[in-house]
């Protein structure tokens, strides 16, 4: 074979695979998302995303990654002509600063079928809301026999070396001192003291993460915490010696769902990837297996299961929502304390 | 123009190309973090867009940032010390290992932790490091304690945690600088009448302090800029600048501030590290 004949037939050979892959794509939907790793996401990729999507032939890419280096990621990228990802999973308070930032799309809820009941509450015109909880007391029901029913119990002497708190979670354990000391999530001079007074008072075991706290109260290095009730039945399901009790002065709503970046390059797969979160058969069989309580009216939660993932309307009438402007101008401020006075 | 001049014009033309590329690669990201970093910060638009020497100021004056910075020097200097003493003699058995199968065996076993994650290595001393972990067990079992030791989240686990990390860089830059140093001077001291240990210490150690220099540069960089190591095992109570600058530029979206100790760590770590080589270079060469 000639040199021009083997390269023709290379170019042959290779325009041949190139074809082949575009109409491999042309069959099914591409669609990048980004999202926690761990028991979140593979709970999201049985219940919804294999199930209704990729077990018809979409391709699911997978960016899993905490939601501080997906918030970053999204800022980073606002200003190319392209970005990466389609679809972001993230907390409401995170899309709120996304949408400051100029950084995500505003939703046509038109397009989301299954989103036409969704918890008005907790429901924003860039932000499509998923699951949602509340952050409430978790203990050790083996130690502490009556339920708590006040966050002050955390402060309780009784409970010295025994009081266990999340690093990440700054923010809300400076919602609940608040709350416990104003009725009200948002005062930080009231937080801070109380938090100080927890400090001295009972010195409390500070944890990085729902893992690591979860692990504390197995090994009942302590006894009381703060969580959100979906974490707080998941450890009781996965065998660690935690009950959860809804605290009498209320308690934060902590809302996740999903936003579209606006460098999306697969905007109508990613109103059909939303449609399918909200699906009320497949998201009521994941708040069933997750404990979250499911963002739409749709979703029919019944038995046992329901009685502990829902809330009463007692509850409902105690439940608050963060001011998403108030975290997003202090949430640098409330860690520098957190930092150097807390922990 | 001469033959020789000609020459070394065509091969400045060759690797131009690769020198721009790799500079343009490598100071365009720094130059963004250093505007980054004179910029304000601004929950609504991130960076308001002006020039302000704020971040470094705040740095400077806040005792909290300040103490960090030090703390971080001071585990890394420790955790630089600790590999160099521990790695030193590693180095130098292999150095001398007289079997080509036994060398070869020793590098591999000494490189292989390296082909881990430093998140899976830090989550294994979790594991034996843990209130019921297996030193605790294992202290306990032998009577050596009576209640188990905290160990993990602490300062002294960040420096196992470190050690373990850099230990094979450590080795693998001694043991390079070693095998240069013939074995015949040592045989010449020997002949001379010193002690094994006596041309340790006169023959080959003043030989191979430039490879020493070299280790404890990287390993001093490397623990200057670790992440995973004190977060995972240092816990939320050990600060150090790594993940000081992560949560900065993560966690709360303050890229100025983030971007100002990200500049000063690495301002930091350069200026240690030129000033202790140069000084321990003036005084063995």
């Amino acid at each position: 074979m000639k040199r021009r004949q083997f390269i023709g037939a290379g170019l042959a050979v290779a325009g041949a695979g190139v074809l082949g892959a575009r109409s491999a794509f042309a069959q099914g939907k591409e669609i990048v998302v980004s999202n926690w790793g761990g028991d979140w996401n593979d709970r999201t990729v049985k219940y919804i995303e294999q199930p209704l999507l990729e077990s018809k032939g979409w391709k699911i890419v997978r960016d899993l990654n905490t939601a501080p280096q997906r918030r970053t990621k999204i800022l980073a990228e606002k200003n190319l002509p392209r970005g990466t990802l389609d679809v972001a999973h993230v907390p409401i308070s995170d899309a709120y600063l996304l949408n400051t930032n100029g950084a995500v799309d505003v939703i046509d809820f038109g397009k989301i079928p299954n989103g036409s009941d969704l918890v008005p509450a907790i429901k924003l015109p860039y932000f499509v809301p998923w699951l949602y909880s509340t952050w409430e007391i978790v203990y050790n029901p083996n130690y502490i026999k009556t339920p708590p029913t006040s966050l002050a119990e955390l402060w309780n002497p009784k409970y010295k070396g025994k009081v266990g708190v999340t690093n990440q979670h700054y923010e809300d354990y400076m919602q609940m001192a608040s709350l416990l000391a104003t009725g009200k999530l948002h005062d930080l001079d009231a937080a801070k003291k109380k938090l100080l007074e927890l400090k001295q008072v009972n010195q409390p075991k500070v944890y990085e993460s729902h893992q690591q706290i979860a692990a504390g109260f197995k090994g009942e290095e302590i006894w009381i915490a703060c969580n959100y009730r979906a974490r707080g039945l998941q450890f009781a399901k996965d065998g660690v010696p935690v009950a959860v009790s809804f605290p009498k002065e209320g308690a934060a709503l902590q809302t996740f769902g999903v936003v579209m970046p606006k460098r999306a390059t697969h905007k109508a797969e990613a109103y059909e990837y939303f449609n399918a979160l909200l699906d009320p058969k497949q998201l009521a069989e994941l708040c069933q297996a997750n404990f979250y309580s499911p963002a739409s009216n749709k979703v029919q939660l019944t038995g046992d299961i329901g009685q502990k993932i829902l809330h009463t309307p007692e509850q409902k009438a105690k439940l608050q929502s963060p001011d998403f402007g108030f975290l997003a101008a202090n949430t640098a401020g409330m860690l520098e304390w957190w930092n150097k006075s807390f922990v | 123009m001469g033959p020789e001049k000609g020459a070394r014009l065509r091969g400045l033309a060759l690797v131009l190309p690769a020198l721009l590329l790799v500079a343009a690669f490598l100071l365009a990201p720094l130059a963004l973090v250093i505007r980054y970093s004179l910029d304000v910060y601004d929950p609504a638009s991130l960076m308001k867009g002006v020039f302000s020497a704020e971040n470094y100021v705040k740095l400077v004056s806040d005792p909290f940032y300040l103490r960090v910075l030090v703390f971080t020097g001071e585990i890394a200097a420790l955790s630089t010390a600790i590999c160099l003493v521990l790695g030193y003699p590693v180095a130098y058995f292999i150095s001398r290992s007289t079997s080509e199968k036994l060398r070869s065996f020793l590098i591999i076993i000494t490189v292989l932790p390296l082909l881990m994650g430093n998140a899976v290595r830090a989550a294994a001393w979790m594991v034996i490091m843990g209130t019921k972990g297996l030193a605790n067990a294992m202290m306990l079992g032998a009577g050596v304690i009576d209640e188990p030791l905290k160990i993990l989240y602490t300062p002294t686990a960040v420096v196992i945690g470190l050690v373990s990390v850099l230990l094979p860089f450590t080795i693998i830059t001694l043991q390079s600088v070693l095998d240069a140093i013939p074995g015949s001077l040592e045989e010449a001291g020997r002949s001379l009448g010193f002690s094994p240990l006596h041309t340790m210490f006169s023959v080959v150690m003043p030989l191979s302090v430039p490879g020493m220099l070299a280790a404890g540069a990287i390993c001093f960089c490397l623990a200057m800029n670790a992440y995973a190591t004190p977060v995972l095992i240092g816990g939320p109570s050990v600060h150090m600048m790594g993940p000081l600058v992560y949560q900065q530029i993560s966690k709360v979206t303050n890229w100025p501030f983030g971007s100002a100790l990200a500049c000063v760590l690495m301002a930091v770590t350069l200026t240690m590290t030129v000033i202790s080589t140069t000084i321990l270079s003036r005084r063995y060469f």
